[in-house]
């Protein structure tokens, strides 16, 4: 044959299916342009120096298996549809003459074509807007601009590398459907007849209970702890029964409306249902795809963003304040004044003005509530079993409570004032060890402490007299040893600079190791800066909400792929079918009728899932936040609520353009 | 006036860039009464397609009108064209056109769903019309599952059903063989007699020959036609096939 011939002939068969073919190179394109870029940040030099930029690398990494793993998946299921499409094409070409090893060899100049295009053009286009990505990361961690253009060669040649297997794998798959098909099957191809779908009625019923349960986990957890092990399993649950019910639950409840036969003999409904029985055999393991990856860019994007925006009340609920030192007995005379004292005179040095500043000492103990009595169980609390009733225990002097909140509250004998943070204490008497303490009033807020509010237990805030603290110290320190040993917390706010934060953050620890030399080593505490952490945070949610947005625009693609496909390939099939029916008596609007509601069902079933899906998630996804510290629900319930909208507005305009393709196709 | 008139029929189709044209019927004039069975035959791309098309307003003559029970179907409204072929006109193609998301069931009862008949009605018509055609067993069947000559029956089920002033069948043995085409052809025989016209373009002599009436079709125009008379179905098949070899050897009959 004539020299050029596959390379001409690969061209025009692309070109003839441009309509498959265009969006299948765009994926391709734009799949190879996302694994670069993300490789490629997570690799970028400039990372490196990036405070927090580690954590950032790491989170990175592991979203390009990710993205690899997603892109064989997807590229293949693409292809697998578009051989199924072209069929017919091959048998033509089989009976016009050209062998299997013909047909084989315009499939891999097909492929390569498509390799070449793909990778060329994903690779130019990844370096191109990687330098914009790494900016605008940059921005979302908060991390400061380093100049310069980073082009990774490694990085080209593990996408080129990842990217020429897939299309290889690809390829044999093609030829192996090929070759072992005889022509005539080719010919028939994609037009081998339907049959009616098969009730399956304990599939639907198992769907149900199993979604069912898994909504039931998700509403009802109340632990924090077991959230975590309890989230994955409804998870799992959720998708089973996803896929459980579009598949067996979808086709029964068709079935049930076509045994109504008011309902099923109207013209509108008499189509759709018949249409949608078929539909759903073919595609309701799509449509569930769609729901479960429109779910999970939901509560990726959702919790991401809750997570990013809702940083700084993590923040100021984590660390109450700018700077605070925490520090243990025994505090061998006065190491504490002493430091406190060196931090403020070198405030006052600097003019580094010192707001808020609280200082209290504090008794916590673990303890499990039994009615109204807790029981420290001595040095060993069982943390693996069941915490529901375990409690943090924090007792405060009144002197220093007094001070710190600038009240005058009073307090006699074995009186006491309590907070609680998760569930209230409603009981009028509080006992541990030997003491025994009335409760005479409820406050309605405390000064975290901050590291106690990472606590998952419930935590009482207790308020004792002096007196009394003396002597639950004295106990403390006899049953409990080093565990109940009393504890000091002094912080402070201030409105200095960040420049002159960050020097105040390192003269402190100069002072702790300082002081500490002078005790022989021997202090036993540590400093917190909100100015330090928050650079931590950004790194680690900054870096999550980069990752969320970039995983949730692929796999937003990935939804529109599959729609746009599932629709084509459904309109090529529909047309025969609307043919007859205006044929036989259907007008033109009661076809456009037609079509649209069943477009509309096709489309909107999936995300309507997703919604309720969400909804039913929201529970847990809440206690999961509130774990890693994020208890701002309203935020949370925005950032849910504008994921979904964006959501649903990017879908609306996949499903026009969609619904115009299938109706161009059906229509001729 | 007749029951259908068919008065100077030109259809003149252009090539999509206005170039060349091409004559599909010149000029063709028949009429036909209530309750006759016309058969219509013609070589490939003799205009027996156009003039179905435009029999079945699906498609609109450039000059002439056909008049079916004194409607005028080029006077209907483009809107109300597809209620008037869902009402007056019933349809047999030769590859069925049988829907295979229903089964026949609901094929047969598609016209009278989008007519929005209620479900008693529909129920009460089917009835005697599956007795007659025998295929009150099969209605829960898919398309599928049963032969093409249960397929063209059903099909001829869906025509009758909506009580239709005129039947055009397009080739209906077209896609059987031979056993189920002389079934076939016999049930359309039965119908007519019932007081149903038919009107049905084919190629074939046998299937030409159970009709009353035979039209030829040559270039556009009503060349010929033969009526039955009191003709059995062999000595009809016998004047069909004559006059086929005349057409054929370009011989004049007439």
């Amino acid at each position: 044959m004539k020299h050029g011939f596959y390379t001409k002939l690969a061209f025009t068969n692309i070109w003839k299916n441009r309509r498959t073919y265009v969006p299948y190179i765009l994926t391709c394109i734009l799949t190879v342009m996302m694994y670069y870029m993300v490789k490629s940040l997570s690799v970028n030099p400039g990372l490196r120096d990036m405070y927090g930029g580690s954590s950032v690398a790491v989170t990175l990494n592991l979203g390009t298996y990710v993205i690899a793993l997603f892109a064989f998946i997807f590229l293949f299921y693409t292809n697998s549809f578009l051989m199924k499409r072209r069929k017919k094409e091959f048998g033509m070409f089989n009976i016009l003459g050209m062998e299997k090893e013909h047909l084989a060899r315009m499939i891999l100049t097909e492929t390569i074509l498509v390799t070449v295009l793909s990778i060329g053009l994903g690779l130019g286009l990844g370096i191109l807007f990687d330098k914009v990505m790494f900016l605008l990361m940059c921005k979302i961690v908060g991390a400061k601009i380093s100049l310069g253009f980073f082009v990774s060669g490694s990085v080209i040649l593990s996408a080129v590398r990842l990217f020429c297997v897939i299309y290889l794998i690809i390829y044999l798959k093609a030829v192996y459907t090929v070759q072992i098909s005889r022509p005539v099957e080719l010919l028939r191809g994609s037009s081998t007849g339907e049959r009616e779908p098969k009730t399956k009625g304990l599939m639907a019923l198992l769907g149900t209970i199993l979604l069912g349960t898994g909504y039931g986990l998700a509403i009802t957890i109340k632990n924090p702890i077991a959230s975590i092990g309890v989230f994955f399993v409804a998870v799992i649950l959720v998708i089973i029964g996803t896929y459980l019910l579009f598949t067996a639950g979808s086709i029964v409840i068709l079935k049930a409306l076509r045994r109504s036969r008011r309902f099923y003999y109207q013209p509108r409904h008499f189509i759709s249902v018949s249409g949608m029985l078929y539909r759903m055999k073919q595609n309701a393991v799509g449509l569930a795809n769609i729901c479960i990856l429109s779910t999970m860019v939901l509560v990726m994007l959702s919790s991401t963003t809750s997570l990013m925006f809702g940083m700084e009340d993590m923040l100021k609920i984590r660390y109450p304040n700018d700077f605070a030192v925490h520090s243990r007995e025994p505090d061998t005379s006065g190491q504490n004044d002493k430091i406190f004292q060196k931090i403020e005179e070198f405030c006052e040095a600097e003019s580094i003005p010192v707001e808020n500043k609280v200082r209290y000492a504090s008794l916590v103990f673990v303890a499990e509530e039994k009615g109204d009595w807790f029981e420290t169980n001595g040095k060993e609390i069982n943390v693996n079993g069941n915490t529901s009733g375990l409690r943090a225990l924090f007792f405060i002097p009144l002197s220093d409570y007094n001070t710190a909140s600038e009240e005058k509250k009073m307090l006699a004998g074995n009186e006491a004032l309590i907070f609680s943070d998760y569930e209230a204490y409603e009981k009028p008497a509080l006992g541990i060890f030997d003491r025994e303490y009335q409760i005479t009033g409820h406050l309605e807020e405390f000064f975290g402490n901050g590291a106690s509010d990472t606590n998952i237990v419930t935590s009482y805030y207790i308020v004792v007299t002096d007196e009394e603290f003396g002597k639950l110290k004295e106990i403390g320190e006899k049953e409990l040893g080093e565990m109940g040993t009393a504890q000091t917390y002094y912080g402070f706010d201030t409105s200095a600079s960040g420049k002159k934060q960050e020097l105040l953050e390192r003269q402190i620890l100069d002072i702790i190791v300082e002081v500490g030399a002078e005790y022989e080593g021997n202090y036993n505490g540590f400093m917190e800066s909100r100015i330090g952490n928050r650079r931590d945070f950004m790194g680690i949610y900054g870096g999550l909400f980069f990752l969320g947005l970039f995983l949730g625009t692929l796999f937003i693609m990935a939804t529109v792929l599959i729609i746009y496909y599932k629709q084509i390939s459904e309109g090529y099939e529909d047309r025969e079918r609307f043919e007859i029916m205006q044929k036989v008596g259907m007008t033109q609007d009661e076809v456009k009728g037609t079509i649209r509601s069943q477009v509309l069902t096709v489309f909107f079933l999936p995300i309507a899932v997703a919604g309720i899906h969400i909804m039913a998630a929201f529970p847990l996804i809440r206690l999961l936040l509130a774990v890693i510290g994020m208890v701002n629900v309203k935020l949370y319930l925005i950032c849910t609520l504008v994921a979904f909208l964006v959501f649903a507005i990017l879908y609306v305009i996949i499903y026009s353009l969609t619904a115009r393709t299938y109706y161009k196709i059906v229509r001729r | 006036m007749a029951f259908l008139e068919v008065s100077c029929l030109k259809k003149i189709y252009t090539t999509r860039f206005g170039g060349s044209q091409v004559q599909a019927l010149s000029n063709v004039c028949f009429s036909a009464e209530q309750g006759e069975y016309v058969a219509i035959m013609g070589e490939s791309g003799s205009g027996k397609t156009t003039l179905l098309n435009i029999l079945a307003a699906l498609d609109k003559p450039t000059s002439g009108r056909v008049i079916l029970d004194g409607m005028d179907l080029g006077q209907i409204k483009d809107k109300e064209i597809t209620m008037f072929r869902r009402e007056y006109l019933g349809f047999v193609f030769q590859d069925f056109n049988l829907l295979d998301t229903f089964n026949l069931r609901d094929n047969i009862f598609l016209p009278l769903v989008l007519g929005r008949k209620s479900v008693q009605e529909m129920t009460d018509s089917l009835k005697p019309i599956a007795q007659k055609l025998g295929i009150q067993d099969i209605l829960n069947k898919y398309p599928y599952e049963v032969s093409g000559g249960q397929k063209q029956r059903a099909a001829v089920a869906r025509a009758l059903i909506t009580n239709p002033k005129l039947i055009l069948a397009d080739e209906p043995t077209g896609a059987l063989d031979s056993k189920a085409a002389n079934d076939l052809l016999a049930l359309l025989g039965e119908i007519n007699r019932d007081g149903q016209t038919i009107l049905m373009v084919t190629h074939s002599a046998r299937a030409a020959s159970r009709a009353g009436r035979v039209l030829f079709i040559k270039d556009g125009e009503v060349y010929h036609q033969i009526y039955r008379g009191n003709s059995t179905n062999e000595q009809m098949y016998q004047k069909i096939s004559d006059t086929l070899t005349l057409l054929a050897t370009g011989g004049d009959v007439r």
